[in-house]
């Protein structure tokens, strides 16, 4: 896997590019600023980018914008965006396009590293990897006619992992269940929530947070 | 001799006089709304005038005087229960009761004292022609030495007018002006007020200071210490024993991420990073966006403010959403974020029931305080049956 970096901090910077390079991946450029990142994702051509939102020169979210517009500019580029606090707004940034291929994960889960590159591999593969905060803020902010309170605890468990946007398989086991038993929980999901059902994939998490978010 | 100066003076007494007939008018009207329940609601056309005849007085005043008299400050609509509790509208009542009085007496000097002489004159010339002829102060006027008298008398009207007209002018100018003028009580009042409300920030910026002390100390440092702990742990390990250090590593990384969470509440509580990305409008939209009952951003363009009133005026929001989530019942929120005079102004509208309680719920208590601390000011109208609006200003201009 070809990958860009862009993250400021030379120590994290540095860090991440060992950290993936012991992995067997190919770090192509490890840039500090966003406009070096434009001009790394022109020349490198990677399969993702992994992307810090807070860059010079103000420090706000320059990262973010840049990788919204290195989105724009090359469709079908795969970004993974990382940051200090996560916002929810954001994710609905970086997800606007309807395109799959984004990830928005707190910098601190790149020390779980099997499931960082797990992250990392699905949107490279044009899936999704939504931080459990984000879809976290997400299940919080609800009315009291809520339909999600008709859901049972392991079917707001199965609702939370597929907006995060890991598979079926995964599903079941990081919840220790069968392929079967997470089929039928999605399905109860999907019929409560009165959802039409779609396909795995960027689509099923799109449509999970669309419905979150209305 | 009569200069430029006297007719000044003269003029601006005799206009006195008007000024005291409208005054009479306005006061009248006045009391009439009030007495008479039905013809309320014509009260904020009557204040209005008022503040309007006040406003020119003060112009008038103020040239007569070569000065500025400051006019009290503005904002609040002429409604029937915003003139009730103003304290300028009380004020500009008590000068209409003055003007009305004191100032018509005193305009009348003007045009008694022309009047005067030119009247004595007209009967002592002549008196033959007119039956029961009397001077202006009832002397009769019935001989030529009668006439003489008028005369007299027209002459100490004409030399009142000449001496008397413009002190009594420049005293009736600089009574007027310390009427029309806010109080000056209020500037000492003010004092207190910026005092107390300093005193009241002083404390409540050092209960933060402690607070994020308290957790930076005992919750991040401590966890970054069992980081530090568990890495010696695991560099003793790998020489000895390797399998040993993996459970090792696992208890450091989970006390790393642990501080990290903790760092992020403690930061989001001094300064929530959204506002530095997104300025105070994204930051709010991102709250309206978040909350649990449907909520719109009514916002206007506001320029980028001071650090500390953003973050005032966005923890106010937050706040504000809360309490109406948890006691409003309402199902539509509005939020209105705009500046007025070099003010923040954040309002937040919800369609419930409206009986909020100011005196228990606490986090009004924690918005009053907040925007205190920026000498700002906090109302919420909350009739039972509702809607309820909490409107905060934050002075943030210069």
């Amino acid at each position: 896997m070809r990958i860009v970096i862009a993250e400021d901090d030379a120590l994290l910077r540095e860090g991440l590019t060992h950290l993936l390079r012991a992995e067997g991946m190919e770090v192509t450029s490890a840039v500090d600023n966003p406009d070096d990142l434009l001009s790394a994702l022109a020349a490198d051509r990677p399969d993702v980018a992994v992307v810090d939102v807070r860059m010079p020169p103000t420090y706000r979210d320059e990262g973010l914008r840049a990788a919204v517009q290195a989105r724009r500019q090359w469709p079908g580029l795969a970004v993974l965006v990382l940051s200090a606090h996560v916002e929810e707004s954001y994710a609905t940034d970086l997800l606007a396009d309807g395109a799959g291929g984004v990830g928005y994960l707190l910098k601190e889960r790149v020390g779980k590293v099997a499931d960082f590159l797990d992250a990392l591999e699905r949107v490279a593969a044009g899936g999704t990897a939504m931080d459990p905060e984000v879809v976290g803020q997400l299940l919080v902010r609800r009315r009291a006619d809520d339909p999600l309170q008709r859901l049972t605890p392991r079917e707001r468990e199965v609702l939370g992992l597929m907006a995060e946007g890991h598979s079926n398989a995964t599903i079941g086991g990081l919840l220790v269940i069968s392929d079967g038993a997470v089929h039928k929980h999605i399905g109860n999901i999907f019929t409560k929530l009165g959802l039409p059902t779609t396909d795995a994939g960027h689509r099923r998490v799109l449509a999970v947070l669309a419905y979150l978010k209305a | 001799m009569i200069g430029r100066q006297w007719r000044e003076a003269w003029r601006f007494l005799a206009f006195t006089m008007v000024v005291g007939f409208q005054a009479v008018a306005a006061l009248v009207a006045m009391i009439g709304c009030v007495a008479m329940v039905v013809t309320l609601p014509l009260l904020p056309h009557v204040v209005r005038f008022a503040r309007r005849l006040a406003a020119g007085e003060r112009d008038r005043v103020g040239r007569f005087l070569a000065t500025t008299i400051p006019p009290p400050p503005e904002g609040t609509s002429a409604g029937v229960a915003e003139v009730a509790t103003n304290p300028h509208d009380r004020r500009d009542a008590q000068w209409l009761a003055f003007q009305g009085t004191v100032g018509l007496v005193a305009g009348s000097v003007a045009i008694a004292s022309p009047a005067g002489l030119v009247q004595n004159l007209f009967i002592a010339a002549f008196w033959p022609f007119i039956p029961d002829a009397a001077t202006t102060v009832d002397t009769p006027v019935e001989s030529w030495a009668g006439a003489g008298v008028a005369v007299l008398i027209g002459v100490v009207y004409g030399l009142l007018g000449v001496f008397f007209v413009r002190p009594l002018a420049r005293w009736w100018a600089r009574t007027s002006a310390a009427r029309l003028a806010p109080p000056k009580r209020t500037l000492t009042e003010r004092l207190a007020e910026v005092t107390a409300t300093r005193a009241a920030a002083l404390e409540a910026h050092g209960a933060e200071l402690r607070r994020i002390e308290r957790n930076l100390h005992d919750g991040t440092q401590n966890r970054l210490v069992a980081v530090v702990m568990h890495l010696g742990m695991v560099e003793r390990a790998l020489t000895r024993n390797p399998a040993a250090a993996l459970p090792m590593v696992a208890t450091a990384q989970k006390a790393a991420t642990d501080a990290l969470a903790e760092l992020r509440e403690v930061v989001r509580a001094i300064y929530p990073p959204v506002l530095v990305d997104r300025g105070l409008t994204g930051a709010v939209a991102s709250l309206v966006g978040h909350c649990a009952i449907p909520c719109t951003l009514d916002e206007h363009p506001i320029p980028r403010l001071p650090a500390a009133v953003e973050a005032a005026a966005y923890f106010v929001v937050a706040e504000g959403l809360t309490n109406a989530v948890k006691h409003s019942g309402a199902d539509r929120i509005t939020v209105g974020l705009r500046t007025e005079n070099g003010a923040l102004v954040v309002e937040i509208t919800d369609n419930g029931h409206g009986g909020a309680d100011q005196a228990h719920g606490s986090g009004l208590l924690g918005i009053r305080g907040r925007v205190a601390a920026f000498d700002g000011t906090t109302t919420i109208d909350s009739p039972p049956g509702g809607p309820t609006v909490l409107r905060v200003d934050i002075p943030a201009g210069p």
